[in-house]
């Protein structure tokens, strides 16, 4: 440890708030003026402080460089050498003995050792001194702490029993966060003081130096706040004091300035270790001055010490039951994303986790280009602003900060001034966030941050440590509450859960594309089969067909006279329905022959086509009297001998189900140039709609889809000309294979139009 | 001349008895051969005894059917010359190219309906018994 060259102290140069920080409150130069304190170098004065003299009845003159003797007399001396010589002395100062020096007194010394000095403090015994030792003072009260069955009450015990043992008006206890700002866990008061449990208190009201100096030393007193600091003398050159042990150090004026605002008398605070650092204090405040004797501040210590261990084991046990909790959230939520077909449900669905997860108090889910939120969180438009700006970072596969609005200017302090999110996909912006809204607006803040800043009586304006709540609120503006390493821990192992997860898809995705494609083949080869097999099963049942025809014939032609008119009748049935039979067979052999051969592709003037099919078709056409009307026709890639089927199927049908003279129209619709109709979402842009209107009997909506089911009829057999039923399936086959698509629309009673593609779009291609 | 003789190859009874009742109704009374399948078919051709005028060949026979028939009679030299008529249900134009690849003189589909059939075997029958002429047997025999 290192001094500095001059003997700087809190007495020499002012200290505010803006520099307490950097006080050196180890080495005040002073002591508290309720005792004296003398500094030893192999047996000799080297320092004292300047009450020492008065308070001990000692020659102030011939005091440095003096031995015990000069300072106490001989006969304490010589107590003070054989109690100093029975113990071996270290940094914790040690109760030696209660001893009158000079008839002055009673007082009690203790002393500790500090590199080559020793050195002995003097207390004027308190009038309300109590005798009994540390441990029966504390041993009921321990037993009664050892018996809370949880931190809460642990503490509030604790409270108690220190206020039992020392009679300070007030006990709090205090427990630090990480950020260094303290929250009064516990408190035990007179009902007529304002009550401070629950408060948090900035992390400046307590600077650095002094919480290093509450784990080297256990316990403070301050036994007046209104106290003259009596000053160290010390031989020339001689380095100024290190007091971080000594029990009357003189403490900052800046601290006791803030406990006089506070009404405070007296003070003591009992440090509440959690190994090297300091996990809270217990903090005594008195309205008038007090000074305890050692063996009570011992007790405290004692029972510091116990709460210290205790409160280790309570924390412990809640840092661990709030990581099961983490694992127990990270489960459910694991659990429901294997089980889930759905990421996004699994996600943000009902008693999903996500925000226990992580303690969040927002969350979103942005995935596949949806984006949905839960809990407190920035609106949709922030989060599609947020998502877009953690595309343009480099270090977003998990990011956690507790000041976004530093990072990006486009985040709601409110909600979202820590962000912990994880990326699953940069490129297609996938990413589950996890908001917490600035801490500012989560807790009870002690003191009033809106109270104007105190001026001083030669009007210039000074930081109080009152203020220092506005400072601090300055400070922390913007900022959420950390995200612990347990936290994001289990963001990350979200994030590779999750990943893992859309991989497993991807992988389910092909290999169930992978069977499609194998059944897809093994569905061709028993198409296959099953054409084979109509093709073959209707060669064999025409032969049979075949005899009952001819000898149904046969029969008619030789007996015919010798049957009568009904036997006549009925053989002529069987005639036709043969014929019908016939007919049917052949249907479904065409039918099985346009999936089973091969088409031949050829650019195709359909306009040509068209004029072949009306030629086959004429003489039918004027029987009837048709009119047909026809547009240009494109030239397409397609089989010109399926297609004129199509072609004669369609412009049949539309001479077929006519009452009267039919007018037929003809026509293409060139892509781009769709008017009012609108195709099945199959179609794809470019391709040509050809059509074969006409103005007959029309089909009911229901029907459109039944019309190009095989041998399905809307009408009596021999209604409209007959037939099988199996040519719109034909002409929907030969359509499919084409790669395109055929629908129809029709107004019953008026006519139908039957619209069709002969194009694959690109998928089908 | 040679009064003409035919040779059916069928199975079916009753598309032979329709082959019979349309020849009836042709007046066409030539003497019929009937062979039930190819073998029996080929060893009566092969035998050298038998001549005809014209094979009508069903197609789909039991055992060796009329494919195989047909590539035997169009192997062996002394048979190649004999007119062929292929009687068949299949309308598939794979079956019909085979035939003729084969070495079929005609390939006809037996109809359902007896009229047609009626008509198409009259018209055949017109045509390689009235309108050509026909190999004679080799005279070696």
């Amino acid at each position: 440890m290192t001094h500095e060259p001059a003997r700087v102290t809190s007495l020499d140069a002012p200290v505010d708030l803006t520099n307490c920080d950097r006080e050196p409150i180890h080495i005040p130069g002073a002591v508290q003026p309720h005792g004296a304190l003398v500094a030893l170098r192999g047996g000799h004065v080297v320092q004292f402080s300047e009450n020492l003299p008065q308070l001990l009845g000692a020659d102030a003159s011939a005091l440095l460089g003096a031995a015990l003797e000069h300072v106490v007399g001989a006969d304490v001396a010589g107590q003070l050498s054989s109690a100093l010589g029975a113990r071996e002395l270290d940094r914790n100062p040690l109760f030696l003995l209660s001893a009158s020096v000079r008839g002055q007194g009673p007082f009690d010394v203790t002393a500790h050792r500090l590199d080559d000095l020793t050195i002995l403090e003097f207390e004027t015994v308190p009038a309300q001194a109590v005798h009994a030792d540390a441990y029966t003072l504390v041993r009921s009260a321990l037993t009664r702490m050892n018996a809370a069955p949880n931190l809460e009450q642990f503490v509030d015990i604790a409270a108690h029993e220190v206020q039992a043992l020392t009679g300070f008006d007030r006990v709090m206890i205090y427990q630090f966060a990480d950020d260094g700002t303290g929250t009064v866990i516990a408190e035990r008061s007179a009902p007529s003081m304002t009550p401070y449990l629950g408060l948090r208190y900035p992390a400046s009201d307590i600077p650095k130096q002094a919480r290093a100096l509450y784990v080297l030393n256990m316990l403070r007193l301050i036994g007046d706040v209104n106290y003259e600091p009596a000053r160290m003398l010390a031989q020339p050159g001689e380095a100024p004091l290190d007091m971080s042990y000594c029990v009357l150090r003189s403490v900052s004026p800046i601290h006791l300035e803030y406990l006089r605002n506070m009404g405070v008398g007296a003070s003591m605070s009992i440090s509440l270790l959690r190994g090297a650092e300091l996990w809270g204090l217990i903090a005594c405040h008195h309205n008038s001055p007090r000074t305890l004797s050692p063996n009570v501040r011992a007790a405290c210590e004692l029972i510091g010490q116990v709460a210290s261990v205790q409160l280790s084991a309570w924390q412990e046990r809640n840092d661990q039951t709030y990581q099961l909790h983490l694992k127990d959230a990270q489960t459910q939520l694991m659990e429901r994303l294997s089980n889930a077909p759905d990421l996004m449900e699994a996600l943000v669905g009902q008693n999903s986790q996500l925000l226990e997860f992580v303690d969040a108090t927002g969350a979103a889910v942005c995935l596949d280009g949806e984006v949905i939120r839960m809990g407190r969180t920035p609106s949709a438009a922030q989060v599609h602003g947020l998502r877009d700006w953690l595309g343009t970072q480099s270090n977003a596969e998990v990011l956690h900060t507790r000041a976004l609005g530093e990072l990006y200017a486009g985040a709601d302090p409110a909600t979202a001034s820590g962000l912990l999110a994880v990326q699953l996909s940069k490129l297609r912006g996938d990413y589950v966030m996890w908001f917490r809204p600035e801490e500012v607006q989560t807790v009870t803040w002690g003191g009033d941050p809106n109270k104007p800043a105190e001026i001083a009586s030669d009007g210039s304006e000074r930081l109080s440590p009152r203020r220092s709540f506005e400072a601090w609120q300055q400070t922390v503006r913007g900022r959420s509450h950390a995200w612990l390493p347990e936290e994001v821990a289990a963001a990350r192992t979200l994030r590779r859960a999750l990943l893992s997860l859309v991989l497993r898809r991807a992988e389910e995705l092909r290999e169930l594309n992978d069977d499609l494609t194998r059944s897809n083949a093994d569905l061709a080869r028993s198409n296959a089969d099953l054409d084979a097999f109509a093709y073959i099963a209707s060669h064999d049942l025409k032969e049979p067909l075949r005899g009952l025809h001819n000898y149904s014939v046969f029969l008619l032609e030789s007996y015919a006279q010798q049957l009568d008119e009904d036997g006549v009748a009925k053989l002529t049935t069987l005639v036709r329905l043969t014929q019908r039979m016939d007919d049917l067979i052949d249907s479904l052999l065409l039918y099985s022959r346009v999936g089973r051969v091969d088409l031949s592709f050829r650019a195709t003037d359909l306009n040509d086509l068209l004029d072949d099919v009306l030629d086959v078709l004429s003489a039918r056409l004027e029987q009837v009297g048709a009119q047909v009307t026809r547009g240009p026709l494109p030239t397409l890639d397609v089989d010109r001998v399926r297609v004129g089927e199509v072609l004669n199927n369609l412009v049949s049908n539309a001479v077929k189900y006519t009452e009267g003279a039919p007018r037929i129209e003809v026509g293409a619709l060139p892509p781009g140039e769709r008017g009012d109709l609108t195709p099945p979402p199959e179609v794809p842009d470019d391709a040509w709609i050809l059509y074969v209107r006409d103005h007959g009997i029309g089909i009911r909506e229901k029907h459109f889809e039944n019309i190009f089911r095989i041998f399905k009829r809307l009408h009596a057999r021999d209604q409209f000309g007959g037939g099988t039923g199996a040519g719109l399936t034909i002409v929907k086959k030969i359509i499919e294979r084409h790669g395109g698509q055929i629908w129809v629309t029709s107004t019953y009673g008026q006519g139908s139009t039957f619209y069709f593609t002969l194009q694959p779009g690109e998928a089908g291609a | 001349m040679t009064p003409h003789r035919l040779l059916i190859v069928e199975d079916s009874d009753e598309d032979f008895q329709a082959i019979q009742w349309a020849l009836q109704r042709l007046d066409r009374p030539y003497p019929l051969e009937r062979c039930v399948d190819g073998d029996a078919a080929l060893s009566w051709i092969q035998d050298g005894e038998h001549w005809p005028s014209l094979i009508l060949l069903d197609l789909n026979l039991p055992g060796t059917d009329g494919r195989e028939v047909l590539t035997a009679l169009r192997a062996d030299p002394r048979t190649r010359p004999l007119p062929v008529v292929v009687l068949s249900t299949s309308a598939s134009e794979r079956d019909v190219n085979e035939c003729y690849l084969l070495g079929a003189n005609s390939y006809l589909t037996k109809p359902v309906n007896f009229t047609q059939f009626t008509e198409q075997l009259r018209l055949t029958l017109a045509y390689w018994l009235d309108a050509v002429r026909l190999p004679q047997a080799p005279e070696h025999r």
